[in-house]
């Protein structure tokens, strides 16, 4: 399937590419943050697969779900971030291994 | 090969390059900014993908409001670089590669089987139908009601935080 | 003006209403005014529907008051019946009934607050309204809820002292045998439906009637299974342990229920059931057999027993099996009669025992009475009056009736069970005289403190007695044997329609008549019988002061002991039955319910417990265990879409 030139093959590869190591860091990385900021990288990999679709499919409606998923991605940025400033304010780390209160 | 998927290719390229490197590195400040340069390449992407409005949104909105967001929260709490030793316990690093492993098999599969398929759709221009003034219109017709519960959205995740970080001894 | 047929029990059931609702806040007064009067206003409306039909054909007259049960092919209405059996016994279970409610006046208002009170007439007048039911019926499901009803009251009225454990042990008692009369009856029900297919008076007998052979065994077992309930409700050996420990209830109880009403439902239903019992000769041979066992029993035992009331509980078994013998050998109006005459001179003597109890201020033992006749001189000559009923003796209404019963038995040339019943009648007038000298002969025997409240019952109490007391005198001519005239017998020709002419398959119509110069000799006999048991009992007791009968205790103690502990029947059936049941109720609990019903529940919530402890290790707290748990779930979804595709 060609879209202006790309082969949607090619988008996807690279869409896939992305989520599994967004994936990888999110499952292996101790640091909160870190595993946040990979999480945000699956999402953008999601994005890519979607607006390679919208192309290939030549629909517009795809670009408007990519652009409430950024939207919904910065709010959810925001409430994520400040859950982690009041968690730190209590335990004085940030390494989710040590982050285990609610431990049976 | 067009010049069109040259430079999306090259681009994909760095993008994951990039985010590798965001994954791989003990800084939390050095990831954030692989990440920054990896969204760049992505928009550079999406404008060749005809989407030209959602590559400025990237830009401003990712890359330069949430990860400088990011930034702000590293800075403030001082993250310390992650240590090397104890990553993490062995059977969560096993279980979790052949997990990834597994998935990304299953992806690989997914694709060969979906990714060339049946119809042929008309070659489009970037110029084309799905340029700002398009979309924007249709955010503003067919899906305001959603448009404008995404503001309200916006509003509440403003004040959640607000409520969620501020120090409890103050009133 | 026609009277209604559903006002009669109606009346009562709207006393027990007041009584119950209002009773205990309106006071004495007005409970006195509604209990009593509703039951008198029932006898006057009795008495009204009864004295037209009196002179009419004999034709059942039937009122259907209400559809009640439909369902499939059965099906019963609520409808009441009035033909000559069910007219003689509403005119005297009201009248007699009503005497009572009026003795009960003055017999319970010293004792009782005003909750008990209005709790006794209450409880009276339920029962008034069951036992009306229960005769007036026109169909066997409607006289069995009469029946369960009054069961029902027996039990509440016997239990009325219930802070008495005996009286609460005597009402349980009292309806758990009857209910095992009452299972007999039922199952006899459940034949009756499936050989005849319907529960109507008319349709069972009518059908049974027209086509006698086609019934055969089915109709023995059936009858059997009735004469079970008759049993029970009527106190014939073995069920007969309930009354003399119902007695354990307020005098008026005992008169009312146990002598002259609920016990003689049985004999009704019996007479109610004669086609059906014609029609099955060996079931009526059961009958007779039990009634003429269940008489001398009694009266054996009546013989030792040293309490008043008991004396009377089980002249009332002996009598009440004198009428079952009358049916079982065919002579059902003799029966009928003397349930009549019984009822007049039994809650005769039952309510003059109140009277000698209410006078001695509590005291039922006779060893401890004596010489009250100058002292309750009222009481003294009503009693004595229906002694001599009971005795048998000419002219009182006890002879005629007796007499009746024997000589239909002597006709039905059944030789053992005539003699039994001879012997009998001499030792009941032997026991009935033993009882008046012992209490009203001699010199008192209790403590000075009772000699001195000795005293007459008010009117409330002497007005009933006197007038039972009449009626035990002149109701014998009611039902003169037919050596005095083809007329002479009242009774037998106002019953003749409910006794209609069978056709028995395999016997002949037998000749039952006998000659006026056997008839002659059979009163003389049964007179001669009881003027001797009379004479001896008076000799003993109230000429030589009882002495004769010490000589007899003294020679034959073990013989007396049996006899005045009751044959030990009691302990028999604790050692057969209540026993075995009480260990078996143990098990149940023990064993069944805790162990094993308990024991599941509380297995199944141990095992959720356990399985809650092993699973509670899932939550580790870790978040990357949960993501990883999420990729695995997420990898299976993948891994089963792609095998799908």
């Amino acid at each position: 399937m060609i879209a202006g030139g790309i082969p949607l093959g090619d988008v996807l590869l690279a869409s896939g590419a992305l989520f599994v190591i967004g994936l990888v860091g999110a499952l292996l990385r101790r640091n909160a943050i870190t595993i946040f900021l990979s999480i945000e990288l699956m999402m953008n990999g999601a994005n890519l697969a979607v607006l390679g679709y919208a192309a290939a499919l030549n629909s517009v409606e795809g670009q408007v779900v990519v652009f409430f998923v950024i939207a919904i991605a910065a709010a959810e940025a925001a409430v994520g971030l400040a859950i982690f400033v009041a968690l730190f304010r209590h335990t004085e780390t940030i390494d989710v291994n040590r982050i285990n209160l609610l431990k049976w | 090969m067009t010049a069109t998927r040259l430079v999306f290719d090259a681009a994909a390229a760095l993008a994951i390059l990039f985010a590798c490197v965001m994954v791989v590195h003990r800084n939390p400040v050095k990831s954030v900014l692989a990440l920054v340069v990896s969204f760049f390449a992505l928009a550079v992407a999406y404008v060749l993908l005809a989407a030209p409005l959602i590559a400025a949104i990237q830009v401003i909105v990712y890359a330069g409001a949430i990860l400088v967001l990011f930034l702000f929260v590293l800075m403030l709490l001082n993250v310390p670089e992650e240590g090397r030793q104890g990553s993490s316990r062995p059977i969560h690093q096993v279980l979790s590669g052949a997990a990834i492993l597994v998935f990304g098999a299953a992806l690989l599969a997914l694709l060969r089987s979906h990714g060339a398929t049946r119809a042929e759709p008309a070659a489009f221009s970037a110029a084309g139908p799905s340029d700002v003034a398009t979309t924007s219109r249709l955010l503003f017709s067919e899906h305001l009601l959603s448009f404008e519960a995404l503001s309200v959205l916006l509003l509440a995740a403003l004040v959640g935080a607000f409520a969620l970080a501020r120090r409890e001894d103050q009133a | 003006m026609t009277v209604a047929l559903w006002v009669v029990p109606a009346l009562p059931l709207a006393g027990f209403l007041l009584c119950i609702l209002l009773g205990r806040r309106l006071g004495k007064g007005f409970v006195s005014a509604i209990g009593v009067g509703s039951v008198g206003l029932a006898t006057v409306a009795a008495w009204t529907r009864l004295v037209p039909y009196l002179a009419g054909s004999g034709a059942p007259e039937v009122e259907r008051i209400a559809p009640w049960i439909d369902a499939g092919n059965f099906s019963v209405d609520i409808s009441l019946r009035l033909d000559p059996l069910s007219g003689l016994m509403i005119s005297f279970v009201t009248f007699v009934g009503f005497l009572i409610h009026v003795y009960s006046i003055g017999y319970m208002k010293h004792d009782e607050t005003d909750a008990g009170y209005a709790r006794y007439f209450a409880y009276m007048n339920l029962f008034m309204f069951s036992m009306l039911t229960l005769v007036l019926a026109n169909n066997f499901v409607l006289l069995f809820v009469g029946w369960e009803g009054v069961g029902l009251c027996s039990y509440l009225l016997i239990g009325y002292y219930f802070e008495k454990d005996f009286a609460a042990a005597a009402g349980k008692k009292a309806f758990v045998v009857n209910r095992i009369g009452d299972f007999g009856f039922l199952l006899g029900m459940f034949g009756l439906f499936s050989l005849f297919g319907t529960l109507d008076f008319d349709g069972v007998f009518s059908a049974a009637a027209s086509d006698p052979a086609r019934f055969g065994p089915g109709l023995t077992v059936v009858c059997l299974l009735l004469f079970v309930g008759a049993t029970g409700k009527s106190a014939q050996v073995p069920l007969h342990v309930w009354l003399p420990d119902a007695m354990a209830g307020p005098t008026p109880v005992s008169a009312l229920i146990h002598a002259a009403t609920m016990v003689t439902a049985g004999v009704y239903m019996v007479t109610r059931c004669n086609v059906l019992f014609r029609l099955a000769p060996e079931a009526m041979l059961v009958v007779a057999v039990v009634g003429g066992v269940t008489a001398i029993f009694a009266a054996v035992i009546a013989i030792a027993q040293t309490d008043i009331k008991r004396v009377l509980a089980y002249s009332t078994v002996s009598q009440l099996g004198y009428m079952f013998l009358a049916c079982g050998v065919g002579a059902y109006v003799a029966g009928m009669f003397h349930v009549l005459t019984h009822a007049a001179f039994k809650a005769c003597l039952f309510l003059g025992s109140g009277a000698v109890i209410h006078a001695l201020g509590g005291e039922q033992d006779v060893r401890r009475m004596g010489g009250l006749a100058r002292r309750l001189p009222v009481t003294y000559r009503t009693f004595l009056v229906a002694a001599l009923a009971l005795a048998g003796i000419p002219p009182l209404a006890g002879f005629f009736s007796k007499d009746a019963i024997l000589t239909g038995v002597f006709a039905a040339h059944r030789p053992i069970l005539f003699a039994l019943g001879l012997f009998t009648a001499g030792l009941t007038a032997f026991y009935m005289f033993r009882l008046v000298s012992l209490t009203f002969a001699g010199e008192f025997r209790g403590t000075p403190g009772e000699a001195h409240h000795v005293h007459e019952a008010p009117p409330a109490m002497t007005l009933p007695l006197v007038v039972l007391a009449f009626l035990s005198a002149i109701g014998g001519f009611l039902g003169l044997p037919e050596v005095f005239g083809e007329r002479a017998n009242r009774i037998g020709a106002f019953l003749a329609p409910v006794l209609p002419p069978l056709v028995i398959p395999g016997r002949e119509a037998a000749d039952h008549h006998l000659p006026a110069s056997t008839e002659w000799l059979l009163m003389g006999v049964s007179v001669a019988v009881a003027v001797a048991g009379l004479l001896l009992a008076w000799k003993w007791y109230a000429k030589e002061r009882g002495r004769p009968a010490e000589r007899f205790k003294a020679r034959f103690p073990g013989l007396h002991a049996l006899v005045a502990d009751k044959f030990r029947i009691d302990e028999l059936y604790d050692r057969l039955f209540v026993r075995p049941f009480a260990w078996l109720a143990r098990v149940l609990w023990k064993v069944v319910d805790v162990l094993l019903i308990d024991g599941v529940l509380n297995a199944g919530a141990f095992v959720v417990e356990l399985t809650g402890d092993a699973l509670r290790f899932l939550q580790t707290g870790n978040v990357r265990n949960y993501a990883l748990t999420f990729l695995l779930g997420v990898v299976a979804l993948v891994l089963f879409v792609l095998g799908g595709m």
